[in-house]
Formats: structure tokens, sequence, C-alpha cells
């Protein structure tokens, strides 16, 4: 019940943040255009319904194109690409994780503090590199590592999906260790360890599992972050994805369209978790 | 705070960008040096964009512009604007945090689901979208100013996140109102604004000034994002003429314009956008430094742990009487 109260307020913030633009030219020259505002969200929602008759400009065949169902391949591209880095990221940076805490006191806090700076490099720098990196190695030795762009219809896949996971890579590892330090402190660790487990069997059996919920209650931000990535990734690697159609269709319904169509997954996929993890938690203290 | 190591390099690294911005201004006035071509030997070498050398350390750009003159000049729109950014957006979030942690604590769950809601809209999307009709340049002209668009800009953008910036602090509020001390102070008769005031804040300081900190550098990232939208700070110059039009460009030489303008460039020279992004990584990585090194001077266990390892006098003393004496142990034992 409360999951639906928070999917309708989601929803209904994102309609009005959609025709925020016509509020904002309106204080540039000093009015408060509500009715304007108000307007362009009756006729957006209008539109928005039957949903066969929503026509979009692609700009790669330069001519309008029905919205449905060319939009699911965009759609399913730009999925496949984040989840597929969000998969990466994740499995990388625990076991990473797990392989750090084995270490000393002093090298954890050295793996740290050079994350801590690692984090403060742009997404931006990361593709440009990788994509000059490429081409490098491609004029010195003639092998194509992966193509740079995608043209047409093309499809290319580990380059972006590699340039994607790193940045989260490093965020995700930081919260992890962190999470994991601080249940290092817990007594049932200790208790663990005085009836003489071994460290990896502590880690990956007993705090892993406590670790995981917590880290995933803070991964939302990383999450946010991500997003914003796949944005600049496409525009970057000129993918044929959900943020480039959008980048063409400026306008209320196309913002609508493009947020909604990986807003849907991302809540479902938060919901689910967050479900699952407080039922376990639940479980845990009834016992 | 200014012993740290940490925080006077990051500290000096913005310094030297601003100030070294205003003095180019000041010497060299704001148009960069134009080069369109180097000779040597009596020949041209090499024309506009001139890759980096020596007499042009980050080379020049097509129009044969000195590219680190235009980085110097720019950074203290983007700096300035950034931290502008961050400052205002906690302005505004600390306040109102405070407010929903303390006097609308009933309302803190819905209202927090609501700026939940937010994290599923890609910041720089959302940025880009509001931002257009604002930076774009109309058919027109723009009918605003420079100065009027920056401020514009640093207003919405500082907006658009105060929602998730005050939720934060409202639910780090609300975990340390229920603390002994602050049960103590109610007891004795506080007021929410004296708690606030005296014991809320306080604790929180750290926690935001680290907060300002990271908003200030995710400024920068989404200023470099809306750069490669074509969006750049203080607006878009658009050339609308349908046979020699210019590409869209940069008012001023802030660093967004000067990496969005280029990035095509990227495979034939990289110079140009690589350096624009190369300052944004510096300068945040700044910022980095010296947030570590606010931390590190107020609460200074890292210090004090390097301290207890140095070699105590009395330990060492010690230490000495003991091995005396097991050498003399060791001397009698035989004897016996």
């Amino acid at each position: 019940m409360k999951l639906i109260l928070k999917f309708f307020t989601a929803i209904a913030g994102i309609i009005l943040a959609s025709s925020l633009p016509l509020l904002i030219t309106g204080w540039l020259v000093g009015e408060w255009r509500w009715r304007a505002y108000f307007d362009s969200i009756s006729s957006t929602l209008q539109e928005l319904w039957p949903l066969g008759d929503i026509a979009f400009f692609n700009n790669r065949i330069q001519q309008p194109v029905p919205l449905f169902p060319n939009i699911f391949e965009y759609i399913v591209y730009s999925l496949e690409i984040l989840f597929l880095a969000l998969v990466a990221a994740v499995t990388v940076s625990l076991i990473l994780t797990v392989i750090t805490m084995l270490l000393s006191e002093k090298a954890r806090e050295r793996v740290k503090m050079a994350l801590y700076f690692l984090e403060s490099i742009p997404d931006l720098l990361i593709i440009m590199l990788a994509q000059l990196t490429v081409v490098l190695v491609y004029k010195q030795t003639g092998f194509l590592i992966s193509k740079i762009a995608a043209i047409g219809d093309d499809r290319i896949y580990w380059l972006p999906v590699l340039c994607l996971a790193i940045l989260p890579t490093i965020q995700l590892y930081r919260l992890a260790m962190l999470t994991f330090q601080e249940e290092e402190r817990q007594m049932y660790v200790d208790l663990a360890r005085a009836l003489g487990f071994s460290k990896v069997y502590i880690i990956l059996v007993h705090m892993f599992r406590n670790a995981i919920i917590s880290v995933f209650f803070q991964s939302k931000k990383t999450m946010w972050f991500l997003l914003s990535n796949l944005f600049v990734l496409e525009l970057m690697f000129n993918l044929p994805g959900i943020m480039l159609f959008l980048s063409d269709n400026m306008y209320p319904l196309g913002f609508l369209v493009a947020v909604f169509s990986f807003f849907l997954p991302m809540f479902f996929l938060y919901s689910f978790g967050e479900w699952y993890f407080v039922r376990r938690l639940r479980g845990k203290e009834a016992v | 705070m200014w012993k740290q190591p940490y925080f006077v390099i990051g500290f000096s690294i913005i310094a030297f960008f601003l100030i070294g911005s205003f003095v180019y201004e000041w010497i060299w006035g704001n148009i960069p040096r134009q080069v369109y071509y180097i000779m040597e030997g009596g020949r041209a070498v090499e024309g506009a964009p001139i890759s980096p050398n020596w007499q042009f350390p980050l080379g020049s750009d097509q129009y044969g512009y000195d590219m680190l003159g235009k980085l110097m000049l720019g950074a203290k729109y983007t700096i300035l604007a950034a931290l502008a950014v961050g400052a205002l957006r906690m302005l505004i979030a600390v306040p109102l945090g405070y407010i929903l942690g303390t006097y609308l604590d009933k309302h803190r769950k819905w209202i927090s689901s609501l700026a939940d809601s937010m994290h599923y809209i890609p910041l720089t999307l959302f940025a880009a979208f509001v931002l257009t009709p604002v930076l774009w340049m109309p058919q027109e002209g723009f009918t605003t100013t420079i100065w009027e668009r920056i401020g514009v800009q640093v207003v919405i953008m500082a907006l658009l996140t105060v929602p998730i910036v005050a939720i934060l602090i409202a639910n780090e509020a609300a975990l340390l109102r229920d603390k002994e001390y602050i049960l103590a102070a109610k007891t004795l008769g506080a007021g929410r604004f004296r708690i606030i005031r005296k014991h809320l804040y306080p604790q929180m300081r750290e926690k935001i000034a680290v907060l300002y900190g990271q908003q200030v550098m995710e400024t920068f990232i989404v200023f470099a994002h809306l750069g490669l939208l074509n969006l750049f700070l203080g607006g878009t110059k658009i050339s609308y003429d349908p046979m020699f039009g210019d590409p869209p460009m940069s008012i001023s030489y802030e660093w967004a314009g000067l990496f969005g303008s280029t990035f095509r460039y990227l495979q034939g020279a990289p110079w140009l956008p690589l350096a624009p992004v190369l300052f944004i990584a510096l300068t945040i990585f700044a910022v980095s430094l010296m947030m570590e090194g606010y931390l590190r001077s107020k609460n200074p266990t890292a210090k004090k742990r390097r301290k207890a390892a140095v070699k105590d006098p009395v330990v060492e003393w010690n230490r000495e009487q003991l091995r005396e004496a097991m050498v003399k142990l060791k001397e009698r034992s035989p004897e016996k």
C-alpha cells in the first residue's frame, strides 16, 4: 500500500517537473506563467493517450516515426548497458572488498585513501581516455579492441559497459569497505573469531550477509550517479539509447517518456530489494 | 586546518586558478594570444590548431587562440559559479533540513519519500531540460545580460537538489535529537531553536562542511555534462546564419564551454577537449584534498596514532633497563 503511494507521488513529481521549463521562461521575463504551465501539463497528458499515436522525431533518418514499438529498441539497449555495468560494478567491488578485508589495517587505510581520491575523477575523463587508448592501440598494432562509436543501428557493448562501470565500482568499493569495517566491530565477529573460525569464513559467511543490506540501502546515490553517467556515455559513444533519444526530443512529452522508461525498472528493482531486505531483517528480529 | 598539508595543497590549487585568472586578465586583457601558424626556418610548419609545445604548453584551438590562456581566463567563471551553487544550496537546505528534522518531524517520512523519487531522474538530464530555455540563445538574441544568466543558472542548479540535501540533514538531525544530552537540554527547558543553534548545529558542522565540498564537486561534474550538451555557463551563442553558421559557442571562456565545443575534435586534436576536462578534474581533486585536510584537522586520531608509534622515551628507557638486566642474567648463568 505504502509502495503504491510512493509510486504515485514519484510519478506526480515527474509530471510536474516535465513542464518546468515553461515556468522558468516566465521567470526570465518576470512573470508567473502558472496558466501556461498547467495548460502544458494537461496537453502533455492528453497527448499521452492513445499511446499508439505518439510520434517523435528521429534524427538519424530525419523524419518522425511512431513512438511504439520503436522506442523499445532504445530502452532495451540502454537498460542492457545500465544493468551490465551495474552487475559488473557490484561483483567487482564486492570481490575486491573481501580481498581487501583480509589485508592488514594499514594497507586497508591506504586503499581507502586511494579510493577516496580516485572518486574525484570525472566520468568524462575516463570515457575520453578510453576512446583515445583504443585509437592509439589500433594505430600502433592494427588491432581494434572495440568500436568507439556506434554508427546507424550498430550495437557496441563492452567498452561502454567498462567505462560506465569504473566509477560506480570505485564508489561501491569504498562504501562496502566502510560498511564491512563497521561490521567488523560487532560482537558476533569477536565471538566467531574466538570460536576459531578463520578470517575468510567469517567475512564470507557472517559479515557478508549483514553488510550487504547496509550497502544496498546506501547505494541509491551511486545509482543516481550511474544514470547521469549513462546519459553522457550515450552522447560520447553515439549509442542509440534512450538518453540520445531524449536529447533529440527535449520537450515535455519526450522528457516524460524517456524518464518513465528507466524510472519504472529502477523503481521496481529498488522496491523489490527494499521489500526483500526489510523482510529478512524483520525475520531475524523475530527469531 | 592550515597545518594540514592536504588542505593547504588543495587550497593553493584553487587559489592559484582564481588569482591567476584575474591576474591574467589584468595583465594581458581578456583575449588570449592568437597565432595562426608556427614558423620554423622561414616556412610554416604547423597551422592552427597547434599541438602542445614549449611556447604553448596546452596547444592552441582551431582558431589559433592559446589554450592555456583561454583556460586561465575561464577559471574564474567556472570555479566561482560552482562555489556559489554549492553555497546557495547549503544556505537553503540547511535551515530547511533543521526545520524538517525538528518542527515538522511528523511529516518527515512522506516528504523524504517524495524527495527520494528524485533519485530516479538523472541530475544532468534534469538540469539540461530545465536550463535549456535560459541558456540556449533564441533566434532574436538574448534579452538578458550574461551576469543575469549566470545568476539564474546558479540559482536553478542550486535549487535542483535542495530537497535531497535537506532530507539528508533532516534525517541526521533527527538521529542526533534522540541522544541523551539533547533530552537533558530539553528537560532543562531549552526551546527547539536553541537546541538547533547550540546543540545540533555544532555537532553537525563537520558533516555540513563535507556536504558542501561534495556539492561543489557534483556541480563541477554537472557543468561539464551540460557542456557536452552545448549548454554553457552564462549562455550558448548560436549562429542562426543558414550558410556560414558557426558551431555553438560559449560567451565567456568558462571550462564547460571549452570542453563542450571541442569534444568532437577528440581524435584529431586531443588536447582541445582533454585540457579543460583535466583542469576540471584537478579542481575537483583539490576540493577533495581540502575536505580530507579539514576532516583530519578536526579529528586528529590519525595523527595521534602516529605520535604513539613514535618512540616514547620512557618505553625506550624501560627496554634499555630490561636489556641490561637480561645481559646480567646471561652473564651470571654460566657461573652457576
